[in-house]
């Protein structure tokens, strides 16, 4: 599938791969893993579903990249740990395959599951597939998304002449950039040009 | 100071105050208003003719009051621009036949009384904000008397007294009888770490210790047979190098009694006061006699800050100095990209760290500057302009000022570079009209239907917010602290996203219990998006009530990323709650808010056959 | 302008009573269970009260 068509592909053309982490026995150890996966493949749209013992590690990557090429994902759902640890480790996987980085989708099977229900194996395997199946659910109706940008303004503005802002202004001007800086009192110099020495070294303020 | 004048990058608009800011990080337009100085800046020479034949006198503020100068008058000697200014609420007027007389001997013909103010509109890439501090004003506290005795003086005002372009040209004297103080005192956290009255503040202002340990010292090297006493709460002597200056003191023959007196009494005759403390360390209760005072008074945030604050989308913690970005990891960007804080603005804090501050200040400022572009965030809002009747309801909640309402077309967009993603906006429409990209309601509502499809009645459903409350139940995962297995959790990135029809669908799908939760107040990565959380949370106490649903079922929470503990602790506590939702009550709050939802489907059908209706018309017009 | 405002904590069912203005910019929470889930009365009551 050309790559243009897999960043805009919907309904019947959504083809999602789920890949379930072990995380060793972070997760596997109190999470069924595998009925997981095996549950994983049965929800609507999903067409790979892989158990790994380490999604993130360079192993568990790669095994995301061979089934984006073989079976033609055009979303992903990586259930393994918080989405704040790892979500840009993922994103920048299925980019590798050209696949746009916001169609990724993660499921928090660690820290939201298995380490917070050790004791309860069927509760936290029952939360498990709940979450994969939402984040599947959400990963069918993610959109690539482009950051745009533009140009910056090289020059700066510094609001108040004292000592911060005129060391502030000699750095950024030092530095060849065009400075504005504005005070409210006639002078600058702020409350250390009222200072007649100052501490520790009992120097002269001005 | 002179160096800033000198600079060729540098423009220094002196007396000005910045007026408005509008753009969006790395093209900002700023509106500054140059203020009037009567005085042409580029020509004065500061000979001080002008000043010499004014004959207006009135108090000077850079002396502290402490001497007085005329209605034309330069700030202070060394004075940056080097340039004049006439003080118009003094000057006795502009007409010759009143006055005129600087104008008459100003030989470089620098005087303009017809000189206006000035708004220039400046483009900058990158804000900083270093405004600075104000300081404590001991009038309020009756105990220490300073507006009744002459004697009792301000740290401030010390460093006009004994500073040699000061007042008194150096000469240390007290202001009843101007002769030299031989015993002084000095009373410490004058306004500071005030826990129990209402009077000054809560916070230590940092500097005040060091202060007047280097002030004992000036007055011991001046006058080496002066007697200082300091009466302390804790010298706070922290840094580096201070506690050798603190201890020369000692070493010098500053007493330090650690307890500050209570009330400060003057001899009337003498003017003498007299001071009454208990020394903590002693037990002892110490009775001195003074021929001065000096209170070493706090730091206090700029008046004006609010001003600031709302020109730049900034937030301000409970003291009301600036908040950063993040306070360890971001401790000089602020919630708006592009400006950066540093200085007293930021917190109390002495000449070395405000210089260290700017410096880092300008070094996240240059990573932006330098890298030359911006990339603005995928997560953005956009509206629907077929569907938006230009209300500006999402204009007024944009934490960012991001929404920009065209009244005449009726219709509302978002600048994209200004977004930052929180959805506050897309949950305030009530047209339909906004998407917020990638957490769109279609998703949302895919999701709660995967979570809520199966045994809807064992689940806690819950809303949590992508900076403290998810990240809060990471920290409870990390923490290995155990609760039930019946959360489950959707992330947005702000509280502010969850919608009322988003809680209530929860609640049409058999959701037992719905729970949203945020950051704290101050720690919401959205400057104040989440205030409008609570509103929506009470509204929906209200409608639920209407329904005859307990609204206890709705629950609210503000758990920050390092609070795993709350978060357990509050799902175990609506578990609880989860238990006692019966079946029948589950039922009935199904079909009570399914015909709402009723309603609200044909409202919607509605706005979209007329969208529709309206485009093709504008086509036929087009066409 | 704010006003002595009865609050229920809808965690513990606890009632007290706070100032309270549509839009003070206060973090609310139970003084007992220290929940955030705590309802101010409903001001309408009040506003009724007085257009009569």
């Amino acid at each position: 599938m050309p790559n243009e068509e897999k960043q805009t592909a919907a309904g019947d053309g959504l083809r999602v791969g789920v890949f379930i982490c072990d995380c060793g026995l972070n997760i596997a150890g109190s999470v069924d893993t595998q009925a997981v996966t095996d549950y994983a493949a049965t929800l609507p749209r999903v067409v790979c579903a892989v158990r790994n013992r380490y999604t993130c590690a360079d192993p568990g990557q790669n095994e995301i990249k061979a089934a984006i090429r073989e079976h033609n994902l055009n979303r992903v759902v990586v259930a393994s740990c918080s989405p704040l640890m790892h979500e840009p480790t993922f994103r920048a996987c299925i980019a590798s395959e050209g696949l746009n980085p916001y169609l990724l989708e993660m499921a928090n099977l660690r820290e939201h599951c298995s380490w917070v229900h050790g004791g309860d194996k069927d509760g936290a395997t029952a939360k498990a597939k709940d979450l994969v199946k939402s984040a599947a659910a959400r990963a069918a109706r993610l959109q690539a998304r482009e950051e745009t940008s533009m140009p910056v303004t090289q020059a700066a503005l510094v609001v108040g002449g004292g000592v911060a802002g005129i060391q502030a202004s000699l750095d950024l001007a030092g530095a060849g950039y065009q400075v504005y800086l504005v005070d409210k009192e006639p002078s600058i110099g702020g409350i250390m040009a009222r200072l007649d020495k100052t501490f520790p070294t009992m120097d002269c303020a001005i | 100071m002179m160096d800033v004048g000198r600079h060729p990058r540098i423009e220094l608009m002196a007396y000005s105050e910045v007026e408005g800011v509008g753009g969006y990080v790395g093209n900002f337009k700023v509106k500054v208003r140059k203020k009037a100085r009567y005085v042409r800046e580029e020509d004065c020479n500061s000979c001080a003719e002008c000043a010499e034949v004014c004959p207006v006198v009135v108090p000077d503020e850079f002396q502290m009051g402490l001497s007085s100068r005329k209605a034309i008058y330069l700030p202070f000697p060394q004075a940056v621009p080097a340039s004049y200014i006439i003080d118009m609420d003094a000057c006795l007027g502009t007409n010759p036949i009143a006055c005129g007389k600087c104008e008459e001997v100003c030989e470089k013909v620098c005087i303009d009384y017809d000189m206006k103010d000035e708004v220039v509109e400046l483009d900058v890439g990158v804000i900083v904000v270093a405004t600075g501090m104000d300081v404590y004003d001991p009038t309020e506290l009756d105990e220490y008397c300073y507006t009744r005795y002459d004697n009792v003086v301000t740290s401030m005002e010390f460093e006009r007294l004994i500073c040699a372009s000061g007042a008194t040209e150096g000469h240390f004297v007290r202001p009843s009888d101007h002769e030299v103080p031989r015993r002084i005192a000095f009373i410490q956290c004058v306004g500071s770490r005030n826990n129990a009255g209402d009077k000054g503040n809560r916070y230590c202002s940092n500097i005040c210790c060091m202060n007047t340990v280097k002030d004992t010292l000036l007055l011991r090297d001046h006058y080496p047979d002066c007697e200082c006493t300091v009466f302390y709460m804790d010298i706070r002597a922290f840094g580096k190098g201070f506690e050798d200056l603190y201890m020369r003191s000692r070493e010098e023959g500053v007493k330090y009694i650690r307890g500050l007196p209570g009330e400060i009494r003057q001899d009337a005759e003498t003017k003498n006061l007299f001071l009454t403390a208990e020394n903590t360390l002693t037990g002892e209760v110490v009775e001195r006699e003074f021929d001065m005072v000096i209170l070493s008074v706090g730091v206090i945030p700029r008046q004006d800050n609010p001003l600031i604050k709302k020109l730049l989308s900034l937030s301000t913690t409970a003291d009301g100095f600036y908040m950063e970005a993040h306070p360890k990891l971001k401790p000089v960007d602020t919630p708006t990209r592009g400006v950066y804080i540093c200085g007293c603005a930021e917190s109390p804090k002495d000449v070395k760290d405000s210089v260290t501050q700017a410096s880092a200040a300008v070094a996240r400022a240059m990573t932006l500057l330098n890298a030359g572009e911006v990339t603005a965030e995928a997560i953005t809002a956009s509206i629907d302009a077929a569907f938006c009747t230009g209300c500006g309801l999402c204009a007024k909640v944009c934490p960012f000022n991001a929404i920009v309402v065209d009244k005449d077309r009726k219709t509302a967009s978002v600048v994209s570079a200004m977004c930052m993603g929180c959805g506050n906006c897309g949950a305030t429409c009530n047209q339909g009209a906004v998407t917020m990209g990638h957490f769109t309601d279609e998703q949302y509502y895919a999701q709660m239907d995967a979570l809520l499809e199966e045994n809807p009645e064992n689940k806690i459903f819950t809303f949590a917010c992508n900076w403290c409350s998810y990240a809060g139940a990471d920290n409870a995962g990390v923490s290995r602290l155990q609760y039930p297995a019946t959360p489950r959790l959707v992330r947005t990135m702000c509280s502010a996203r969850v919608t009322e029809d988003f809680v209530l669908y929860a609640f049409m799908k058999g959701a037992p219990v719905v729970l949203v939760s945020g950051c704290h107040f101050a720690d919401c990565h959205y400057i104040d998006a989440n205030r409008q959380t609570v509103k929506r949370v009470y509204r929906l106490w209200d409608k639920l009530e209407k329904l005859s649903i307990r609204p206890e079922r709705l629950q609210l929470e503000w758990i920050s990323a390092a609070e795993g503990q709350k978060f357990a602790r509050v799902m175990r506590e609506v578990e609880e709650m989860r238990k006692q939702v019966t079946a029948a009550e589950i039922e009935h709050t199904r079909k009570a808010v399914a015909e709402e939802w009723e309603k609200k489907l044909a409202r919607e059908a509605k706005r979209k056959k007329k969208a529709e209706a309206d485009e093709s018309r504008d086509e036929v017009q087009v066409s | 302008m704010s006003q002595e405002t009865k609050f229920k904590c809808l965690r513990c069912g606890y009632e007290y009573v706070e100032k309270y203005a549509p839009d003070d910019d206060v973090e609310r929470a139970c003084p007992k269970c220290h929940s955030n889930s705590v309802r101010p009365e409903k001001a309408k009551k009040a506003d009724a009260a007085k257009e009569e």
